[in-house]
């Protein structure tokens, strides 16, 4: 079947610097950021969002959400995505797809750069979530697009009757390596434990599909290959002993990192990279909050992403009273 | 049936609404018609109908071969957006998914012939003195692959040096093996360098450096 995606098209991003200032700058375009601009677009708080080079955040590159709530046959991340999208730009939020280069927090308002443009805002929500963490072994920066992959419904579909290999035992792995399944010939799940952290559902619909193969205790150590991936090098971690499993692809879900490297000297950063927040999802900055996966290290859902952008705006609201 | 829903039409009709001049979409398809050929006929001419400064012609690629040759165009189904003159922005196999906005994109893009690039990346572009052939391969569920294509296509724009095409890697499967493509998006120029991801305007313009100085 074939769909037509819009994407905000309307940019202004030849604004001069300091000629505005915003209520309220997310950065990040998430469920968590958009979140937090339907809520501040509501109460009416001058809104801008700066989404990045990819709204929708994560759940725009998920093939399906099962598990967020009013959706009971399940929606594609891409669509719950534009959802939130729409949803947002329906209160006159005002989103921008620029990445954020870097920020001054030091006094108010509060500037945030992007290539070429510096915004003003009296408050902002850092909403920047967390990028695919790598294995950092030989080969993988290599094929990183050519072989090496953290995108199974981007790349999926060049895999058709081979075989790839899944790194990590997670919800993401499982979930990505069955709709990898609809292509590959064999899809191999290597995990560095014997058993997987993965949703049980996820877990009974990996070990019922007969493409699915797992290879437990094991660590990939370095992939393989002249010009294209031919394999993976790997270790277990019980045995000591090494061996080669030979792939044409490797897919890597190992977890998230925090995307929070402009922050750094800023915001106060817990030893994993995470933004420390309070339950109000106040930072060390008055005036600067954040929401969503950049200060999450637990939990990683879209519903409590959403949630906690939520709490950030009416936040942002609160402060912004409190200031007049 | 139509292609594009209500909904959907509304949107880009209000997006067109201040479209800055005429623009020409010339479609490629033939009498027998190819793999999505049909439908990325007719995504055109629905796509026509939502503007009064948008024309489109549609050729058969055997038939009108000198058509084809004059555009190079060389595969089908192919779409060639033309402003104020032929800036050489195609598209190769359906604009669907994600490269629904890449295609948006283009015909705003044309029917201006300004872009976003920066001052510094328009200039270099402008003063290429050696052709520039950009392809782009996506995949229609690829959320990263239109930022990869708009960047090229508007490097086609303000560059008379440089064409830029957005190849959908599932309709080309040769391209995909000759290009060794398992990934998206992935930017060939030249044939001799290539770029994975959605990389930003100054790796891009470094990468088509590197290009020039190996071809």
């Amino acid at each position: 079947m074939l769909d037509f995606k819009l994407a905000p098209q309307e940019s202004d991003a030849h604004e001069k610097a300091g000629e505005r200032i915003y209520d309220l700058i997310v950065i990040g375009g998430g469920p968590a950021g958009l979140t937090a601009a339907i809520y501040a677009c509501r109460a009416r708080l001058d809104t801008l969002v700066l989404a990045g080079a990819l709204p929708g955040g994560q759940p725009a590159n998920t093939d399906m959400v099962e598990n967020y709530p009013g959706f009971p046959q399940g929606v594609t991340g891409a669509d719950l995505a534009q959802l939130f999208q729409d949803q947002a730009e329906r209160f006159g939020a005002r989103i921008e797809l620029d990445n954020v280069m870097s920020v001054d927090f030091s006094s108010r308002p509060f500037s945030v750069s992007t290539y070429g443009v510096t915004y003003k805002g009296r408050t902002v929500i850092v909403a920047t979530g967390a990028n695919p963490r790598r294995l950092g072994v030989p080969g993988e920066d290599k094929f990183y697009g050519r072989g090496v992959s953290a995108c199974a419904t981007c790349d999926g579909f060049f895999y058709q009757d081979r075989t790839v290999v899944v790194v990590g035992g997670g919800d993401s792995a499982i979930a990505e390596g069955l709709f990898l399944t609809k292509f590959a010939r064999e899809v191999i799940v290597i995990h560095r434990r014997d058993e997987l952290r993965a949703t049980k559902i996820f877990q009974e619909q990996a070990f019922a599909n007969p493409k699915m193969r797992f290879v437990w205790d094991t660590v990939v150590e370095e992939i393989l290959g002249d010009e294209t991936v031919t394999g993976v090098r790997v270790r277990n971690v019980k045995t000591g002993a090494e061996s080669v499993i030979e792939t044409d692809g490797v897919f890597i879900y190992v977890g998230m990192e925090p995307a929070t490297e402009i922050f750094a000297g800023q915001l106060e950063l817990n030893e994993q990279g995470y933004v420390i927040a309070d339950r109000r999802q106040r930072t060390n900055i008055p005036g600067v909050f954040a929401a969503g996966d950049v200060q999450d290290p637990y939990y990683r859902q879209i519903v409590i992403a959403a949630g906690t952008g939520a709490v950030a705006a009416m936040e942002v609201e609160k402060f912004l009273a409190e200031q007049e | 049936m139509a292609l594009l829903n209500p909904d959907i039409q509304n949107q880009v009709r209000e997006l067109f609404a201040d479209l800055a001049g005429p623009v020409q979409i010339k479609m490629f398809t033939q009498d027998f018609e190819c793999s999505y050929c049909k439908e990325t006929r007719q995504l055109a001419e629905e796509v026509a109908a939502l503007s009064d400064l948008i024309s489109i012609e549609v050729f058969d690629f055997v038939a009108d071969k000198d058509k084809a040759d004059e555009l190079g165009i060389d595969k089908i189904p192919a779409i060639a957006i033309i402003g104020k003159e032929d800036y050489g922005v195609r598209f190769y196999g359906i604009p669907s998914g994600y490269e629904f906005a890449s295609l948006l994109h283009a015909i705003k893009w044309a029917a201006s012939g300004r872009t976003e690039l920066s001052a510094a990346g328009i200039k270099f572009l402008q003063e290429l003195d050696k052709p520039v052939h950009m392809q782009v391969f996506v995949t229609p569920t690829c959320p990263y692959c239109p930022t990869s294509v708009t960047l090229a296509h508007q490097m086609a724009i303000v560059s008379p040096m440089v064409r830029a095409d957005m190849i959908e890697a599932q309709e080309f499967p040769h391209l995909s093996m000759r290009y060794q493509v398992m990934g998206v998006p992935r930017t060939v120029i030249n044939d001799v360098a290539h770029l994975e991801g959605a990389a930003p305007e100054p790796m891009v313009l470094d990468k088509i450096r590197e290009a020039l100085a190996k071809s």
